[in-house]
């Protein structure tokens, strides 16, 4: 039933049907909250009753047995967690993380979109096919046949080899494994980031180009002042998620890899929350550290939500 | 709203028409020969980049394992003992298809909840809408690694740890799904639902014989985007299978450390985990891109 949807609907069954509409908008009324209920509960289960239960643990002293008690320790868990010395190491980590995928999924993105945009057709797509392909292959996968290209008798070790380079075992090495990291996660994202500046350009009306080509803007001055600004949206949402979600793209590539080291130089926040919960059984540690990430995370979201309305210069 | 912002799915797959790209060129400067010739060596450059290791992981896998060093570009003669070493040892046969079936009844479920909940944001305005809707937007700011002990409490207290049902249960809506299909809905031609209600159909009706069989292409792109996002996922079915054989992603993780440097098998079972995602790729390409570009999100 629609009686409720909007003003025009509403007059045609008003004239359609002479029932009093009382009667009528009550079950209709029900309705939309049928439609909504199956998502609504499942987020409920899954996603904010979960966060409250962490913002609980939190406060207290638990090792995850049903059996052994928890004890209230009150902020206890959140002065503990800010002195540890490897929560310092996560989040330097995680910051190098973000910056290195800023670089891999927008900087190099815009470049390259830049660049080949005079390539178009048939070729394009094709080129774009190709390069989507990583961002598809499974974790394992992708851990498996870049450990073995970095491999002491690897593709890149014989590469190196050629030009008189030794090549030290990557993973191993605290200065280098990080890196390793940055550059299989980000053989994932660079093509997805280029795919998505791709569509940005392509929704940016060409006439404001136009235009200010026939009033003598160079190639450089349109860039700047017209692309770049009118991209804006796309460069805002790419950050963003770049920001929240570095840490997850690397999650799986660094348990299957490193588990967070050699000494914790490849750790990231979620994976440190993963090793406080289920390898140290410390529920208190890893729900505290997880309140202050969700916390920090939310406050960046919100500063870009709002930098957002202020910077984009939407195209009408 | 973030993901709001990638827009113009039209281009995503590289079909921009002539008439546009001739605009186009007006306004970047005309299409030079020096141009194009940048552009594809970039491209090319680029692709390769892309393309090598997934190449490379076949071409060591297709190898016969005496020659799994060889670093010749061709893999020659070919062999599938690997993958006849792979298929013996450990039951890869079976993984595909559990994971196969867990990926389908995700993707399934979740575009079930998706379409009713868009259906009911989308056409009606009611009472605390904008809260739900906010809920789900929200929920993109839980990560999952916050909440995953008391998810993990509740899969352990429904006593579904270590199966796949455990590793299912958690992840049977998806608020992007739900997202992305308030999106398409909205834009669905409020001329037809009206015609329907004419017809005196009712809601649930109109949802399944109007608004559902027009939406086919977003349906299949979302519903593709969650199969293979169901696949691809890590960290649940690490956490609640631990070890054994019935999941892909676990399956070959223990398979890989107990192998360790036998290169030929790794490759040929890691090759095994990516072929039906890349197998749905090759085939349905543009409702990949298209459903993963215009969400942006994994």
């Amino acid at each position: 039933m629609f009686v409720t949807v909007a003003a025009p609907s509403g007059a045609v069954a008003g004239t359609a049907d002479p029932t009093p509409r009382r009667r009528r908008i009550r079950p209709a009324r029900l309705v939309p909250y049928l439609y909504v209920l199956p998502g609504i509960a499942f987020l409920l289960l899954w996603t904010y009753s979960p966060l409250v239960q962490t913002f609980g643990l939190s406060f207290y002293d638990w090792n995850l047995l049903p059996t052994s008690p928890k004890t209230f320790v009150g902020l206890d868990n959140y002065v503990e967690v800010a002195q540890l010395p490897e929560l310092h190491t996560a989040i330097v980590n995680t910051v190098i993380y973000v910056a290195a995928f800023l670089v891999f999924s927008l900087v190099l993105p815009i470049a390259i979109a830049m660049l080949a945009r005079q390539v178009r057709g048939r070729m394009r797509t094709f080129y774009q096919a190709l390069i989507f392909v990583p961002f598809l292959v499974t974790p394992v996968a992708t851990s498996a046949v870049w450990r073995w290209l970095f491999a002491e008798q690897g593709a890149i070790a014989t590469i190196l080899a050629g030009a008189g380079i030794d090549m030290p075992n990557v993973f191993r090495d605290a200065d280098l494994a990080i890196w390793a990291v940055v550059v299989i996660v980000g053989w994932q994202m660079l093509g997805f980031g280029v795919l998505v500046v791709a569509a940005g350009f392509a929704g940016i009306s060409p006439e404001y180009g136009q235009a200010a080509s026939l009033d003598g803007a160079g190639t450089g001055t349109i860039t700047r002042r017209i692309t770049l600004p009118l991209l804006s949206p796309t460069i805002v949402f790419l950050a963003l998620m770049t920001i929240l979600l570095a840490a997850q793209w690397t999650y799986p590539i660094i348990d299957l890899l490193t588990q967070g080291g050699p000494t914790n130089s490849t750790t990231n926040i979620y994976y440190l929350l993963y090793q406080f919960g289920f390898q140290n059984f410390d529920t208190g540690i890893s729900s505290a550290a997880g309140v202050i990430f969700f916390l920090g995370f939310g406050v960046i979201a919100l500063v870009f939500l709002e930098l957002q309305d202020r910077l984009s210069f939407y195209d009408n | 709203m973030a993901f709001v912002a990638v827009a113009a799915p039209v281009a995503v797959t590289g079909r921009a028409n002539t008439l546009q790209s001739k605009v186009e060129d007006l306004a970047v400067g005309s299409r030079s020969h020096a141009g194009v010739i940048v552009g594809h060596v970039i491209l090319v450059a680029l692709a390769l980049f892309s393309v090598f290791p997934v190449y490379w992981m076949f071409a060591t896998a297709l190898r016969a394992p005496g020659d799994a060093l060889d670093q010749t570009l061709l893999p020659w003669p070919l062999s599938f003992e690997n993958f006849a070493y792979v298929w013996n040892t450990v039951p890869i046969g079976s993984m595909l298809v559990n994971t196969f079936v867990m990926s389908l009844i995700l993707a399934a479920v979740q575009l079930f909840i998706a379409i009713l909940a868009a259906y009911g944001f989308a056409v009606w305005d009611f009472v605390g809408s904008k809260f739900l809707m906010f809920l789900f937007i929200g929920s993109w700011l839980v990560p999952f690694q916050v909440t995953m002990i008391p998810n993990y409490l509740l899969v352990s207290q429904m006593g579904l740890l270590g199966t796949v049902g455990g590793v299912i249960v958690p992840q049977l809506a998806g608020a992007f799904a739900v997202l992305l299909m308030v999106q398409h809905m909205r834009a669905f031609p409020r001329e037809l639902l009206e015609a329907a209600q004419l017809d005196g159909r009712s809601s649930w009706s109109t949802l399944w014989t109007v608004v559902v069989p027009n939406m086919k292409p977003a349906l299949a792109a979302l519903g593709i985007m969650g199969f293979i996002s169901a696949w691809n996922e890590y960290l649940w079915p690490a956490l609640i299978m631990r070890q054994g054989d019935a999941l892909i992603q676990v399956g070959v993780r223990s398979f890989l450390s107990a192998e360790g440097n036998n290169w030929g098998a790794t490759m040929a079972a890691a090759g095994l985990a990516c072929v039906p995602v890349l197998l749905i790729y090759v085939f349905l390409q543009r409702y990949v891109v298209d459903a993963f570009v215009r969400s942006g999100l994994k």
